[in-house]
């Protein structure tokens, strides 16, 4: 839920979805799911030359499981605040 | 060090004392990562900044010789989905 | 009929009493080798592991091909990728 909760926050912003096929799609991000569901507007194929197919493509939804990175811009988040919340959810989710 | 052993009840414990820490992430695709951990959940998920990513790749030519060659590169802020990660290790290495 | 197979005396000939958890339970604190299903092997000490048998080792050495190619002074090992754990010593 944490992840969720931060890929929210990161709506409107544009960022850089790495597949598991190594196809790399910049866009920004529209919105997310529980399952880290992405869908991205404006988007553009950072190596054309591989993936001619998607230049005609504007906008697309990606399937969480298919991703292997997100690159987002530094700037978008407040590392402390993730650090604070990433031990609350641990301590939630792991009792003692 | 010596007593985290005591401090790390169950697996993520270990994740969790690198917070804001440096750490060595092994993935699946012969690629490894180096970076600052900021957030993760039980899926190993993770948040990291300041990031280098080591690929290996064997070159395609000579097969025989099987000639290993690492492509390295800089991310600044990353999301990792969990289901690439094989290990997590503190303190870079 | 409805009696349960003999486990605790077959067990207690060969010394390996005790249901799989059992296992688990008792080689927490050893030195062991994980296996993964890439068929790379981390020898170390088992500090603890939980229901999805994620691990945390410790003084961890990753052997591929039976040559060490790494050593990490502590490491997670996410449990998906895990094929088995050995105890190399007796538990």
């Amino acid at each position: 839920m944490l992840i969720f909760s931060v890929f929210k926050t990161l709506t409107d912003q544009v960022v850089t979805v790495e597949l598991k096929n190594d196809l790399c799609i910049t866009g920004t991000l529209k919105s997310v799911d529980q399952f880290l569901n992405i869908r991205l507007d404006k988007i553009s194929v950072v190596d054309p030359e591989r993936h001619p197919h998607m230049m005609a493509v504007k906008n697309c939804f990606i399937r969480g499981s298919v991703v292997r990175y997100v690159q987002i811009p530094a700037t978008a988040v407040d590392t402390q605040l993730l650090e604070d919340a990433t031990r609350r959810e641990h301590a939630s989710t792991h009792k003692r | 060090m010596a007593d985290l052993s005591a401090q790390v009840q169950e697996p993520f414990d270990l994740v969790r004392l690198s917070l804001s820490e440096r750490v060595f992430v092994k993935l699946k695709g012969e690629r490894s990562l180096v970076g600052v951990l900021h957030a993760y959940d039980g899926h190993m998920n993770m948040i990291m900044s300041d990031v280098e990513e080591t690929i290996l790749m064997v070159e395609p030519e000579e097969e025989a010789n099987g000639v290993v060659q690492s492509v390295k590169r800089n991310l600044e802020m990353l999301f990792v989905r969990g289901d690439s990660v094989i290990l997590v290790s503190p303190g870079s290495r | 009929m409805s009696a349960s197979p003999p486990q605790e005396a077959a067990g207690g000939a060969t010394g390996t009493v005790g249901t799989p958890a059992d296992f688990l339970k008792g080689v927490i604190g050893k030195r062991v080798v994980v296996r993964l299903t890439s068929g790379v092997d981390y020898q170390g000490l088992l500090s603890c592991l939980d229901g999805y048998m994620n691990i945390a080792l410790e003084q961890t050495e990753e052997y591929v091909d039976g040559v060490v190619v790494n050593k990490y002074g502590d490491a997670f090992i996410r449990g998906n990728n895990v094929l088995y754990i050995s105890a190399m010593e007796s538990i």
